[in-house]
């Protein structure tokens, strides 16, 4: 019974404890929860501590995106401020140093002159360095193919680089074959490449020699040139060569601050070989001097898009007129007078909507058009011009100290001329585009106004000169106006038709010469060429492809005398 | 004081003496739990002294060393209820050593507001181990037992001298283990 009690107050407290023990359990769960809670607070405001701060970050990167845009801009608008005088500094001393160059007592001005103008050509290169290194940075380095003669070049260059070469008593030997010809490259890339190193050479060589030496060879089964430029200067360690190439890297920063320069050159110089599919390299012996090589492919590998200039324009005849538009008066009066040289008469604006004015009143042959403008720039102007249909055939030069060929080429421009303007480039491309008056004419007499829009276009871009009629009673009498050198007749017409125009040229002995082309969809019948035979020089068919032929058709009408080509 | 000592305690009287007695001197001692212990509780430690007290008048034995008894079965099933805590131990010394710096760390973990008594040690050469209680509860005789159990665990021939450091009140006490 004993026992049976003890157990019985036994099992009473054991239940006790069983209880105690889960209401422990109970609220040391509930600790837990509360604990669990806590940190899933303090995790939800590190979240929101986390989101916060990456705001911030991201506020931090756009403000410096932000910021290194406007460093770009100002950088390219101050290259702009600082080139916009520099051009009217070579420019006018360019003039000036031709005019002195007719009186012999004027040697020492003359020399001045070119001081000045070399001094200003330096700082050209220094301020399209900065903008060049940018630019291949954000890989928009444009390259403009054209066939030079390396002799012509390496004298140019030779010629820049003396000045350096004597200041620190150095001797200069240049070693180029006569006969090496010409190559098929970007010329100021070849150039200022050539100038990089050598200036290098003469740089880092004091009392010694420097040699320039330009090959042609058969290098992996293609024509290339090699040039080499050798020093006698201090060299450079193999640490040190390893690391030329980099931007900003001098071989030794304290050693070499006092021979300047940023560290650009080579970096630069490596770039533009690259993009030429060349290839640069150097070897070096510290104490003894250095090597440099570039071996430049003497002709582009594949066929670049950009146009050869033509090899020999043909000579103007007639005067030409060209509108300036461009608003620095500078740069206005400099080509102006540029263009006087070369029997132009200009007309200039100082903005894009006189511009379009004297576009409008004047008609001119050729427009060149500066890029950078306040109010309107240059890309409207060209957009504005290419709309109105009265202007839209006018070739347009744009003129810029920027190198955006796609942009004016997608906007419609027909050519391109960077700043300071070449004299021969200048002339070069007026002679391809904008024929004198007595250029061809061409006559077109179709009742389908559409393909009448479609043939001006195709003959004006190969320089003829357009004259348009819709039927042939008003072909008749433009020919009365003023003759052209061909005429393109449609045979199904309105009214007159194109038998009829061609038995009227035939009875009048003005026009009996007059080639014609007959452009028909018509299926001729054995009677129709009857009555065209002998009287028309060819015939065209009205299909896409006939017409895409017609340029050369036209070419075979008139062998002796074809517009250049584009 | 943790329950497990009380719960250990009880099933040591049960065990070694009757579940009468145990009966009896939870009845006796007129405890404020009524002796309802469970291992995850915090009790007063005066509840263990009065339990003692109980027992000792029950059985005629010293409180001391019936609570040093009880130390020694404490330590024994201590070593069934965690046997991690004796992996790599080999020896008295070896374990002892190491009360303070690992085992009462541990037992922090699990129980982050249990009052542990100091345990400090020194060896002055590897045949002796001097070891200082100092506690706020008078349970000196609790760590001999302690001491002792953990000296049989390990089958070792070490005396063992107490020197009371608190007048006889039980909480600071100096324990030198000399290995023979
Ligand atoms: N011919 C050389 N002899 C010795 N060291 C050279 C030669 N050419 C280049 N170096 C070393 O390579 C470095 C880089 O040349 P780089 O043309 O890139 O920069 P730079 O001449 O210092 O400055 P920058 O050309 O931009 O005015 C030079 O600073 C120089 O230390
Ligand atoms: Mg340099």
């Amino acid at each position: 019974m004993n026992e049976l009690e003890i157990l019985r107050r036994r099992l009473e407290r054991e239940k006790k404890a069983r209880q105690a023990a889960e209401s422990i359990a109970e609220e040391k769960t509930r600790a837990i929860f509360e604990a669990n809670r806590g940190l899933q607070r303090l995790n939800e405001s590190l979240e929101e501590t986390v989101l916060q701060r990456t705001a911030e970050l991201i506020d931090a990167r756009d403000l410096a995106v932000e910021a290194n845009r406007a460093k770009s801009a100002f950088l390219a608008s101050m290259s702009h401020e600082l080139r916009t005088p520099l051009n009217a500094i070579i420019g006018y001393s360019e003039m000036l140093l031709e005019e002195a160059r007719e009186s012999e007592a004027q040697r020492q001005f003359r020399e001045d002159l070119g001081s000045i103008q070399s001094a200003g050509r330096h700082l050209l290169s220094l301020i399209n360095d900065i903008l060049d290194l940018s630019k291949i940075e954000a890989r928009k380095m444009e390259l403009f193919f054209e066939r030079f003669d390396i002799r012509g070049m390496i004298d140019e260059v030779v010629t820049t680089i003396a000045p350096l070469a004597e200041k620190n008593k150095n001797r200069l030997i240049v070693t180029c074959p006569d006969d090496i010809g010409t190559m098929k490259s970007d010329l100021t890339k070849v150039r200022q490449s050539l100038f990089n190193v050598l200036s290098n050479a003469c740089k880092f060589t004091a009392n010694g020699e420097i040699e320039l030496v330009a090959e042609r060879q058969r290098h992996d089964g293609a024509e290339s040139i090699l040039f080499t430029i050798r020093d006698t200067g201090i060299g450079m360690t193999e640490e040190q060569l390893a690391k030329v190439f980099d931007a900003f890297a001098q071989a030794d920063s304290s050693s070499t601050r006092h021979f300047g320069g940023t560290g650009l050159g080579l970096t630069i110089t490596r770039n533009f070989c690259q993009l030429l599919n060349g290839r640069i390299y150097a070897s070096s012996k510290q104490g003894e001097g250095s090597v440099f090589h570039i071996r430049l492919p003497a002709t582009p590998a594949q066929p670049s898009a950009v146009p050869e200039p033509a090899a020999d324009p043909a000579p103007a005849q007639a005067p030409r007129t060209v509108l300036v538009i461009d608003d620095d008066p500078a740069a206005r009066d400099l080509i102006c007078r540029n263009l006087a040289r070369q029997g132009v008469r200009a007309i200039t604006a100082d903005g894009g909507l006189d511009g379009l004015h004297a576009a409008r009143e004047q008609q001119p042959d050729a427009i060149l058009l500066d890029v950078l403008m306040p109010r309107m720039d240059g890309w409207s102007v060209l957009t504005a011009l290419k709309t109105e249909p009265a202007l839209a055939e006018i070739p347009v030069v744009m003129v810029s100290m920027l190198e955006d060929r796609e942009m004016a080429f997608s906007l419609g421009a027909t050519d391109y001329l960077t700043k300071p303007v070449d004299k021969e480039k200048l002339q070069a491309i007026l002679d391809r585009h904008c024929q004198p008056h007595t250029a061809r004419s061409v006559l077109i007499i179709d009742d389908e106004p559409a393909v009448r829009d479609r043939f001006r276009h195709i003959l004006s871009k190969q320089g003829w000169q357009v004259t348009t009629a819709d039927n042939g009673a008003a072909g008749l009498a433009a020919l009365a106006d003023a003759q052209p050198d061909l005429i393109l007749l449609d045979l199904i017409m309105p009214e007159m038709d194109g038998f009829e125009v061609i038995a009227q040229l035939r009875r009048d002995a003005r026009w009996r010469d007059v080639p014609v082309v007959v452009v028909t969809a018509k299926n001729l019948t054995v009677e129709d060429r009857l009555r065209l035979n002998g009287a028309v020089q060819k015939l065209v068919r009205k299909t896409d492809s006939g017409l895409s032929e017609l340029p050369a058709i036209l070419g075979d009408v008139f062998p002796a005398e074809e517009p250049a080509a584009d | 004081m943790k329950g497990v000592v009380f719960s250990e305690f009880i099933e040591m009287v049960e065990d070694k003496f009757s579940p009468e007695i145990a009966d009896r001197i939870i009845d006796q001692a007129d405890l404020p739990s009524g002796g309802a212990y469970t291992t995850v509780g915090t009790y007063d430690h005066a509840e263990i002294l009065s339990l003692v007290g109980c027992l000792s008048n029950e059985t005629s034995i010293t409180p001391g060393d019936l609570v040093q008894a009880f130390g020694s079965y404490l330590f024994s099933r201590f070593h069934t209820a965690h046997p991690s805590f004796f992996t790599g131990m080999n020896s008295a010394f070896d374990f002892l050593g190491k009360v303070e710096d690992y085992i009462h760390v541990e037992v922090r973990k699990l129980y982050p507001d249990a009052e542990l008594p100091s345990l400090e040690c020194e060896a002055p050469d590897t045949n002796q181990l001097r070891m200082t209680y100092r506690s706020k509860r008078p349970f000196a005789a609790l760590a001999e037992g302690l001491i002792r159990g953990c000296v049989a665990h390990f089958e070792e021939d070490i005396d063992i001298a107490v020197e009371d450091l608190s007048d006889g009140a039980g909480t600071a006490a100096r324990f030198v283990l000399i290995r023979n």
